[in-house]
């Protein structure tokens, strides 16, 4: 959209008003919570660090880890010009069903549109292809008597005594949160606005989601999920989230704060709060733009992101440089990570797979005999057998302490110790004997069957997109990500590998390279020649309002803001739309109608290769992206220091490989603080950083580049069809 | 002879998912392309990608189930009438011949040859459900195909690019709003032509001439699975029978599935014989397609399907029985006998299969909405209701939905601003699954009426199913309730809806439709407390247990 970019006052940026020196990005996770710390004026992360996640309490790991990360770099509070925040919370709270007690309340006749969803076989050989509860439960469902027309014209009156009446009982009941979904609520909004201030009167305690404020679009059941998800955490982010500030606050920390929607931008903690469903996928996105970011530092525009931290693996593609945004995308996935199997949220998203595969995954033994593993996580709490916390499963955690990837005394960098027994116990127990294999033989396995997992799964989704895995290059990251990242590349043929520096917690630079944006969107469905352009100029003065609102309130009121208009059009009477650029917002009118059919005609073709002819132009939702301009995130290579590959070796200890003969071999471990820039040497070895350890196999050669990111090629046998 | 080439199999795997992305792709840009609710909202399509001499190759992964089935018959006879060395690049050939393509003249293929250089190397084809073909508006009515509409003969739409406008021509003045069924005509156009590209590219990456050899290897993959498959289920014959509605009387099925080895054999002779009104005649290629579709769904459910799929699988019916009409009977509802073969096959191997198997299903009903406004505009839409899916060995019915179709419902509000009709309730039945230790899925309570302030009469065109036999139970359990239609507060019987029309003079008039859930598996005493509570809760289930309606069986 950049064509369209309107420059307000191109001469102000975000961090010309930086008052301190750092910035700081945290990335709570299901099972760790990541720490960077970045020098703004060296341009490069000055301390990493890592704590397991309270999940009961997030907030609580993020002040301890806060203060460990400040102490350790020996700075003050007021020398941090910003942070950054990425979670998976929302996610985790989802698909645990760990959210409030919501209600919903819709229009007479459509209790059970969350229930019925749209009935797809979405895998059509599969006879028991399940489908996702959904997260209101039919006996919190309540219908009230109201009703829209599809011109938006009131059919039926709001009946207020019987929503005075229902939320009434519904706060007796100990409701929290109360969503609101009416049939019609995205043409007109008036009962629904109209439901939500008479809670507000009479039980502002209870948080109240709408459906034409979150995802203001036509198709009932995707409007209800969404709007459903949305209450149903609300109130959880808003406590954490508040929480966190003023802890923080105590600290000494007055700047300002953002946090990263799944879209990929980052926005103030007050606009995350008033839409928590837009921070679905806020970790995970993050990491995209690691991937992207690294990528680019190292010459390759197309990648493939690969995020395994302890609970699942994130795969994203990468083109030019850039994480694809989608307009929606579906929470809760419950048939082996299946479109179709989860639960759709209409917020745009980066466009990324993920896939039960992380360092906690449990293996366990199927019906046909067979080794699974995941998609259920040990968390961090009780976590891997390996944490003696009384996890009684066997993990991948597990295995990779059997077969010598990971150092039980070097887990985080020596601050948790693992026990080698435990873990022996578990996968004895529970795999190796029950199928007849040595200890090492099932660890093994295990870490096998998670590679294929995450392989098979990023290759899907890089299929779906019509790219080949082979032309990409793999950026690995995530606390387990650069123990698996050379297996998984192998078996989809990728010839380059990228393990950055501080890689167990790099999903949080991304954080910081993210650009600050808001996605809005407004609906109004009308033929473009009969479009009422004062409507138009009206919603985007309301959805201007809502970014200024959103992206001023921690920024200063003058900040420069770019933005982008586009529209969602379609040939009259289609069902899909596609996005068009539009020109600056105060250009939109009658004038710029040829202009917009042409744009429409253009982007039609070079999507479906044809377009048909005589056929009316519908615009049915009208986009803006906000974007408060920041300086590019800087890394500032480093020249070789002269020192030899001796000084980083840590020791020796035998490593399992299954090539070229499978078997333990001794291999040296390496110190990854002390690998300088330049050097190459061969694996089989290990590389250790205190938040993650990268495996590198027999006759694999590494490269540690001017930015001291692991390089490897994997030979031809990638570059080969 | 040459020798084929070989594939490893980490190269075979990606090119095979790459086959099945593209079509994906097509399928995505018939959906996105279409303008009309049974294509564009309901997805009543498929596309598939087939090899040179029309054998499949690959299939999307949202293509309507029996369409795969079909597509390469519709191929094959395009290859007998025009000619391999007569066909061009740009070429678009066209049929809804129901004895050819899919058993109603409603479903359009369309076939495209694809060419890499000047060798035909593949085809990519769609077939799509036209949201009019002509002929009379009531399924139930009609005594012959004529009445049914407009008969496409494989006729070449395109020659090398250039449009035959008589063929079109013909097309447009024989459908209601034609301009609607000419733009999803040219979605499946667009979508073939994307995918005659792609595939093109796809060769030229992977340098390969043509996709003989990877067909062939693709299709060897598939055919060994569903061997494997065969071969694990206890030789021998299984036999069963099922009663459908019919119209006037009930239809009888019987089927006969024989097992030797790898191969598997089935026979539905003593089937009724076909039926001289109302369309629910199916054509051997639909039959075809609803006995190999289950079949795959039991044997070999997690590979990917094609042409060697079905190789070890014969489908006999005798010529002149429902299963297999001969022309010009009427075939436009033949899902009304062609949906009660997968309960049949079900059946069958239910002793053989006891935890796959699924006890009876709810079945879709599909409405269509067609009239014309004040302004002298027509509107035309279709609405879709599942029914809720049947429980099985060791677990309740998944949910709602069209199998053995793939389509998805339309939302209310899309449905809304295409006709001038208020959706005034779409919930779930309480009491709509039968009672068993395992239950089925709740069914549909629909109710509908003109917009409040419409003038003008509105007619719903009609064609339920389940109206005399029910959802049957498996294993003790019980069946689930009949479909309901109610007008006005009175309950219509199958006579009643015989003309298939049901007409909504005022805007007081309502009408309802109970679709009904899946049937139960197991006794209904063994079911575990917790789960009836559950079911209480939810306000799906009565608190007291109730009597239940008997069984009605002919």
């Amino acid at each position: 959209m950049s064509g369209a970019a309107k420059h307000v006052q191109p001469d102000r940026a975000l961090h010309r008003s930086k008052t301190g020196q750092y910035a700081i990005s945290i990335d709570v996770g299901g099972t760790f919570t990541d720490f960077v710390l970045f020098d703004l004026d060296l341009g490069k992360a000055v301390a990493f660090h890592k704590v397991l996640t309270t999940p009961q309490e997030p907030a609580r790991a993020v002040i301890t880890g806060w203060r460990e990360l400040l102490q350790m770099a020996r700075i003050a509070p007021e020398e941090i010009d910003y942070a950054v925040h990425s979670t998976t919370l929302i996610t985790n709270a989802i698909v645990e069903r760990r959210g409030v007690k919501t209600a919903l309340i819709t229009t007479c006749g459509f209790r059970d549109v969350l229930e019925i969803g749209i009935e797809q076989l979405y895998s059509i050989y599969d006879l028991f292809a399940p489908y996702p509860l959904p997260l209101i439960p039919r006996h919190l469902r309540y219908e009230i008597s109201e009703r829209m027309s599809r011109d938006g014209a009131v059919i039926e009156l709001l009946d207020e005594p019987a929503v005075r009446a229902l939320v009434d009982e519904l706060a007796a009941g100990g409701v929290e949160a109360i969503a609101v979904s009416l049939i019609h609520a995205y043409r007109n909004s008036e009962h629904e606005r109209r439901i939500r201030q008479i809670i507000e009167e009479t039980h502002p305690e209870i948080t109240v989601s709408l459906s034409s404020q979150v995802a203001p679009l036509i198709g009932e059941y995707e409007r209800t999920s969404t709007v459903a998800a949305d209450a149903y955490v609300k109130p959880l982010l808003r406590r954490y989230l508040s929480d966190l500030l003023v802890q923080l606050h105590d600290e000494g920390f007055h700047r300002p704060f953002f946090l990263v929607l799944s879209s990929g931008g980052i926005t103030s903690a007050s606009a995350a709060m008033a839409f928590p469903i837009r921070l679905l996928e806020s970790g995970p996105a993050a990491g995209a733009f690691t991937a992207s970011f690294y990528g680019s530092l190292c010459g390759h525009r197309n990648v493939l992101s690969l995020d395994m931290g302890g609970t699942t693996a994130k795969a994203c593609l990468v083109e030019d440089g850039k994480p694809d945004v989608a307009r929606m995308l579906e929470a809760d996935r419950v048939h082996r990570f299946m479109p179709g199997s989860g639960l759709p949220i209409m917020v745009p998203a980066i466009d990324l797979i993920e896939t039960g595969a992380g360092g906690g995954s449990i293996a366990h033994i199927n019906d046909l005999g067979l080794i699974n593993v995941g998609p259920q996580s040990a968390g961090s709490d009780p976590g891997p057998a390996s944490y003696g916390l009384g996890g009684q499963h066997p993990t991948v955690t597990d295995a990779n302490v059997l077969l010598g990837y990971l150092d039980p005394a070097y887990f985080l960098g020596g601050r948790m110790m693992l026990d080698r027994e435990h873990a022996q116990e578990a996968v004895k127990t529970l795999v190796a004997d029950p199928l007849n294999l040595s200890v090492t033989e099932a660890a093994w396995g295990i870490h096998s069957i998670v590679n294929e997992n995450m392989a098979r799964a990023a290759r899907t989704h890089i299929i779906e997109r019509n790219r080949d895995p082979r032309h990409l290059a793999l950026v690995a990251f995530g606390g387990a990500g650069p123990a698996h990242a050379l297996a998984v590349a192998r078996i989809l043929g990728i010839s380059w590998v990228i393990v950055p520096l501080g890689a167990g917690v790099a999903s949080a630079v991304g954080a910081l390279a993210a650009p600050m944006t808001l996605p809005l969107v407004r609906s109004y469905i009308t033929r473009l020649k009969q479009c009422d352009w004062d409507t138009v100029q009206q919603l985007y003065t309301s959805m201007k309002a809502d970014a200024y609102r959103s992206l001023e309130i921690e920024t200063a009121s003058a900040e420069p803001i770019l933005l982008h208009a586009a529209a969602d059009m379609r040939f009259a009477g289609q069902y899909h739309e596609i996005q068009v650029d539009l020109p600056p917002v105060e250009d939109l009118g009658t004038q710029i109608i040829d202009q917009m059919e042409r744009r429409f005609h253009d982007r039609y073709i070079s999507v479906y290769g044809r377009a048909p002819s005589g056929l009316e132009i519908e615009v049915l939702n009208w986009h803006l992206v906000a974007e408060v301009p920041r300086i590019g995130l800087k890394i500032i290579a480093e020249s070789p220091d002269g020192t030899g590959l001796a000084i980083a070796v840590k020791g020796v200890r035998d490593v399992y490989f299954a090539q070229p003969v499978p078997g333990y071999c001794p291999c040296p471990v390496y110190d990854r603080y002390r690998l300088s820039t330049g050097l190459t040497f061969s694996g089989p070895c290990i590389i250790e950083e205190p938040e993650a350890t990268t495996v590198i196999p027999p006759s694999n050669t590494v490269t540690i580049d001017q930015y001291r990111n692991i390089v490897v090629n994997l030979g031809t046998e990638g570059d080969e069809r | 002879m040459t020798v084929k080439a070989s594939f490893d199999l980490i190269s075979l795997e990606i090119m095979w998912s790459r086959l099945v992305g593209i079509s994906d792709d097509m399928w995505t840009t018939v959906l996105r392309t279409a303008v009309s609710t049974i294509i564009g909202a309901a997805q009543d399509f498929g596309c598939e990608i087939l090899d040179a001499d029309g054998a499949s190759v690959a299939h999307s992964n949202r293509s309507m189930p029996s369409f795969n089935v079909i597509m390469p018959n519709v191929v094959r006879a395009t290859i007998a009438k025009f000619s391999k060395d007569q066909m061009r690049s740009g070429d678009v050939y066209l049929t809804n011949d129901p004895w050819i393509c899919a058993g109603h003249l409603d479903d359009i293929a369309a076939i495209t040859p694809v060419f890499h250089g000047k060798r035909l190397v593949a085809f990519t084809a769609s077939i799509a459900h036209s949201s009019s073909i002509g002929g009379s508006l009531s399924n139930r009515t009609a005594r012959d195909i004529y009445e049914e509409g407009l008969q496409i003969p494989i006729v070449k739409l395109y020659d090398a690019g250039e449009r035959n406008e008589t063929t079109l021509g013909f097309i447009r003045d024989n459908v209601r709003m034609p301009e609607m069924v000419l733009t999803d005509i040219e979605a499946q156009i667009t979508a073939n032509a994307l995918g005659a590209q792609r595939v093109v590219s796809f060769l030229e990456e992977y340098d390969l001439p043509d996709l003989a050899d990877l067909a062939a290897t693709i299709q060897e993959h598939s055919e060994r699975a569903m061997r494997a498959a065969i071969a694990d289920v206890p030789d021998g014959v299984y036999e069963s029978e099922v009663w459908a509605d019919g119209l006037d009387t009930p239809v009888h099925l019987r089927c006969r599935i024989t097992i030797d080895g790898d191969q598997l054999a089935v026979d539905f002779d003593g089937s009724d014989p076909q039926q001289s009104r109302g369309g629910i005649n199916c054509t051997l290629t639909y039959t075809r397609a609803h006995t190999v579709y289950p079949l795959k769904c039991l044997l070999s459910p997690t590979v990917p399907a094609n042409e060697g799929t079905y190789r070890p699988i014969t489908v006999h019916a005798p010529l002149g029985s429902i299963l297999n009409c001969a022309p010009p009977v009427s075939v436009r509802s033949r899902p009304r006998t062609g949906w009660h073969l997968h309960p049949l096959i079900f059946l069958a191997l239910h002793r053989a299969l006891p935890e796959r198997v699924q006890a009876g299903n709810g079945l879709m009903q599909v409405f269509n909405v067609y009239g014309q406004e004040q302004d002298g505009s027509f509107y035309n839409a279709h609405f879709f209701l599942a029914g809720g899916r049947g429980a099985s060995q060791g677990r309740d019915g998944i949910g709602r939905n069209a199998f053995p179709s793939s389509a998805r419902n339309v939302a209310v509000e899309d449905f809304e601003i295409r006709v001038p009709v208020l959706i005034r309730r779409r919930a779930l039945q309480p009491e709509s699954a039968g009672d068993g230790q395992w239950r089925g899925a709740y069914g549909h309570h629909l109710e509908v009426s003109t917009l409040p302030d419409y003038t003008r009469p509105v007619s719903f065109f009609i064609d339920p199913d389940r109206m005399r036999f029910p959802p049957r139970g498996m294993n003790g359990g019980n069946d689930a309730p009949y479909t309901g239609i109610v007008l006005n507060g009175k309950s219509l019987s199958i006579d009643d809806v015989a003309s298939g029309q049901i007409t909504l003079i005022s805007p007081s008039d309502r009408l309802e439709i109970h679709v009904p859930g899946g049937a139960s598996y197991g006794l209904p005493d063994k079911r575990d407390p917790r789960m009836i509570a559950e079911d209480v809760r939810s306000g799906l289930r009565s608190s007291q247990s109730r009597e239940r309606r008997p069984d009605k069986r002919v």
